[in-house]
């Protein structure tokens, strides 16, 4: 055998095995292809999950649940089954999270249960309109959200103030405290969904850094960087709930809502505040 | 009428007829002559045809029409120079495909890439092996470039060959540079960026060649733009006009080198007379030439779908975030460890312009006459510093050199980095306990104990966070920014949504320096399909 013809024969091997390689390959792409979607879909989710934890949890909860005359929850059943025809969507339930992402709503369609933050009551989210995030983000935040959908539990609309609120006039009198109450409101009302910094549980208890949220307000207001009115420990708190942009504590960024003064009474406002002070 | 028809003579005629077509196609080479060539026996007709279809045969006219037979020996050339020409072909093709589905724009780009791997049936080999073969093409260009200099042919009447060999090697790393920046992703962003701000550093018109390069300030849809016409129209018809000259030399004018040996060493006559002898482009080389490029097609579609080659895509590039162990592709590993080393300007435009200008310098510095690697030492020696000196730099360019990272930002980077999978991710899902794990000084032995197989990937990842970050706590040996003092850790794993695990890593330290207590976290979601990359 020459070499030519060697050549020859050999070439046609390698040729033989390449074409056999490529249908193999050939045959597994459809199921190739199909599992890559389910993936790329899996990896828009975990993305949607990051960019939530950053821009969304602090109104609508880190869980989806919202906060009660606040924020509108996103993870109940009501959502994924009866908010399109309340509105009056005709799109898909994705085209209607991505839309309310990026434009935001200028108005609260349910002012009475769900004001949302003020004006505008959600903020735009998409860099076209003036907001922080791209198109492929708000696409992610949107398969994130609807994933959702399969354990979406019922929920009771949010219950409206049993009396009058108490305002933002931190200088107001309040009626005594009751500790325990003031427990029960604060891992109830959705306060944990944000103040979970601790390894020991919600933010306010005392850590091995730091002692409870009690002894900390006792000083707080007397610091020289302190911006507030408050003169006293009991004003300084309700200052931090009703009004708490009046002064941020060093570390922290100005993300709480501010119309707790107009959805809390003055007894729940007082039960929270006798139950953190109890805190040392 | 049937007197008339003479069966012998329709049968000549048709064969003339069908002869005249294959003649009219292979411009000059017979049923015959055709059936001559396969069986390796000489021509059969005066003069030689297989001479002739260089003249009459664009395609063969700018072959050679002969190589010495010294010159073919396997071992002297390692065929670097036809594969590299090889490699750009793929590229051709596997590009003009390519082109097809992508569009160059910032919101586009990214997204029509994912289209091209999940719906575009062999989309991905596609990319894979555009990939694949642009490293390879590297690769090639400077072993080829090596071997030439090792074998000294870029001496005498090669040395414009060896210059635009040197442009060469220019054009394919400005092609590789260029296509890098085009799938959009993070790690193509970052990359292109440190290197186009190399060119802001250029003197005098640094601003300007930047702002030409990235069509703004940074990167954008004008960068974008520029790269890929760079990339699919510039770059590859000036490396067409180039690999021309560059060929068009070796073919018709001087040859390939004979080894030194048989040249100018001191053999018998009758080595020398048979390292001359002519071996015919029809049949041996055309037929070698093809039987290489089975063989290269077949290596590129086995390491693809046999042993896995990937080309990698990261998140969508994010000119907000620069992520961690930003790294240039590794053919530019060495430039980023020479900037390493001193002023940007210097390091990264003015050596390299001064390492252009030597290497086409080459030719004229060295006046020994000589080819043999015995009697240039001098050369030989500087041409193995350099690639010493290549790779040292190289391994300086990698982000394990001289990068300070912090302890924290450290051991949860090497778990769970930002991009790619990483320890922590490739735990299977199924391992993920929920749970607060909390870093001690004793590494629990079964770290879930309710789950039927337990979870050994995720306790082995869980008992190398603790080795680390008590090493970092207690370890009073290391320098500042590696220490961890009073360090707390923390694994959380909470079930977040549906087929979704939310991971918090914490680490609590007071800083070393300063007493303050300082945290870093890193949130990683998993979902259940993500699958393995």
């Amino acid at each position: 055998m020459t070499r030519v013809q060697l050549e020859i024969s050999l070439g046609i091997l390698l040729v033989l095995l390449t074409g056999t390689i490529l249908t193999v390959y050939g045959f597994n792409e459809e199921s190739r292809m199909a599992r890559y979607s389910e993936e790329q879909q899996a990896r828009s989710i975990e993305v949607g999950a990051e960019l939530y934890d950053i821009n969304c949890k602090g109104c609508h909860g880190p869980q989806g649940e919202g906060i009660p005359l606040v924020c509108p929850p996103l993870n109940d059943r009501n959502f994924f089954t009866n908010r399109l025809e309340e509105v009056g969507w005709s799109g898909s339930m994705e085209d209607y999270v991505v839309s309310t992402v990026s434009g935001g709503r200028l108005v609260s369609t349910r002012p009475d249960q769900y004001p949302g933050q003020g004006k505008p009551a959600m903020p735009a989210w998409s860099d076209a309109y003036g907001g922080p995030l791209r198109e492929d983000q708000i696409r992610a935040i949107a398969a994130f959200i609807l994933n959702w959908e399969s354990t979406a539990p019922e929920r009771q609309a949010a219950a409206t103030p049993t009396g009058p609120p108490v305002g933002t006039d931190i200088a107001v009198r309040l009626p005594g405290g009751d500790a325990r109450r003031g427990e029960s409101l604060a891992t109830t009302q959705g306060c944990v969904s944000c103040h979970v910094a601790t390894s020991v549980g919600p933010a306010w208890m005392p850590t091995a850094q730091e002692p409870g949220i009690g002894t900390r307000a006792e000083t707080r207001f007397t610091q020289p960087d302190y911006t507030g009115q408050a003169a006293t420990p009991e004003q300084y708190l309700l200052e931090s709930i009703v009004n708490p942009g009046a002064f941020v504590v060093s570390g922290f960024q100005p993300v709480m809502p501010g119309n707790y003064g107009q959805v809390m009474t003055a007894q729940e406002a007082a039960d929270l505040i006798a139950y953190m002070l109890s805190l040392k | 009428m049937l007197k008339s028809l003479d069966v012998e003579n329709l049968r000549n005629k048709a064969l003339q007829a069908l002869d005249s077509r294959v003649r009219a196609i292979t411009a000059g080479l017979g049923l015959n002559e055709l059936r001559a060539v396969m069986r390796g026996d000489p021509a059969t007709e005066k003069p030689n045809p297989r001479y002739k279809v260089h003249t009459t045969s664009f395609l063969f006219h700018i072959r050679p029409r002969y190589y010495e037979r010294g010159s073919t020996i396997f071992a002297h050339t390692f065929r670097l120079g036809f594969f590299t020409a090889f490699l750009f072909a793929v590229e051709l093709v596997t590009g003009l495909i390519l082109m097809i589905y992508y569009s160059p724009t910032p919101s586009e780009a990214y997204q029509s890439i994912l289209e091209l791997e999940s719906n575009v049936p062999f989309g991905l080999m596609m990319r894979d092996m555009h990939r694949l073969a642009a490293e390879g093409m590297v690769i090639f260009t400077f072993l080829h470039m090596l071997r030439t200099f090792l074998t000294g042919s870029y001496k005498k009447e090669r040395s414009f060959t060896w210059f635009t060999g040197v442009i060469l090697l220019g054009i394919t790393l400005f092609l590789s540079f260029f296509g890098y920046l085009l799938p959009w992703d993070q790690l193509a962003y970052w990359a292109v960026t440190i290197g186009t701000s190399m060119a802001d550093a250029a003197p005098l018109v640094g601003n300007e060649l930047n702002l030409l390069l990235r069509g703004a300030p940074d990167i954008g849809a004008g960068g974008l733009l520029r790269a890929y016409l760079l990339h699919v129209i510039l770059l590859p018809l000036a490396a067409i006009l180039v690999i021309s000259i560059h060929y068009y030399k070796v073919s018709r004018e001087h040859g390939i080198s004979l080894p030194a040996s048989m040249e100018e060493g001191d053999v018998p006559p009758e080595v020398k007379k048979n390292a001359r002898q002519r071996i015919d482009y029809i049949p041996d080389l055309l037929t070698h030439e093809v039987f290489l490029t089975a063989l290269g097609i077949f290596i590129l579609v086995a390491s693809i779908a046999i042993f896995g080659y990937s080309a990698p895509l990261e998140h969508i590039a994010n000119s907000q975030q620069t992520p961690l162990d930003t790294k240039a592709p590794w053919y530019f590993w060495w430039l980023q460890g020479m900037l390493k080393l001193g002023d940007k300007t210097l390091m990264g435009v003015i050596i390299p312009t001064l390492i252009v200008g030597l290497l086409i310098a080459v030719p004229y510095i060295d006046r020994n006459p000589y080819r043999s690697l015995f009697k240039r030492p001098v050369a030989v020696g500087i041409g193995l510093l350099t690639v010493i000196t290549l790779l040292v730099l190289s391994y300086m360019g990698t982000p394990v050199y001289r990068i300070e990272t912090p302890a924290a930002t450290r051991i949860l980077q090497d778990l769970a980095p930002e991009e790619g999978e990483g320890p922590l991710r490739s735990v299977p899902y199924d391992q993920l306990q929920p749970g607060v794990y909390e870093v001690g000084a004793e590494i629990p032995r079964d770290l879930c104990p309710n789950l039927d197989f337990g979870c050994p990937d995720l306790a082995r990842i869980f008992a190398e966070y603790s080795r680390r970050v008590v090493r970092a706590a207690t370890d009073l040996g290391l320098e500042d920014i590696e220490r961890l003092p009073d360090a707390q850790a923390v694994m959380l794993i909470e079930d977040w949504q549906q087929d979704l695990k939310k991971i918090t890593m914490r680490i609590v330290w007071n800083d070393p320096q300063s007493g303050d207590q300082k945290v870093y976290e890193r949130l990683i979601f998993l979902h259940r399909e993500r699958g393995m990359e």
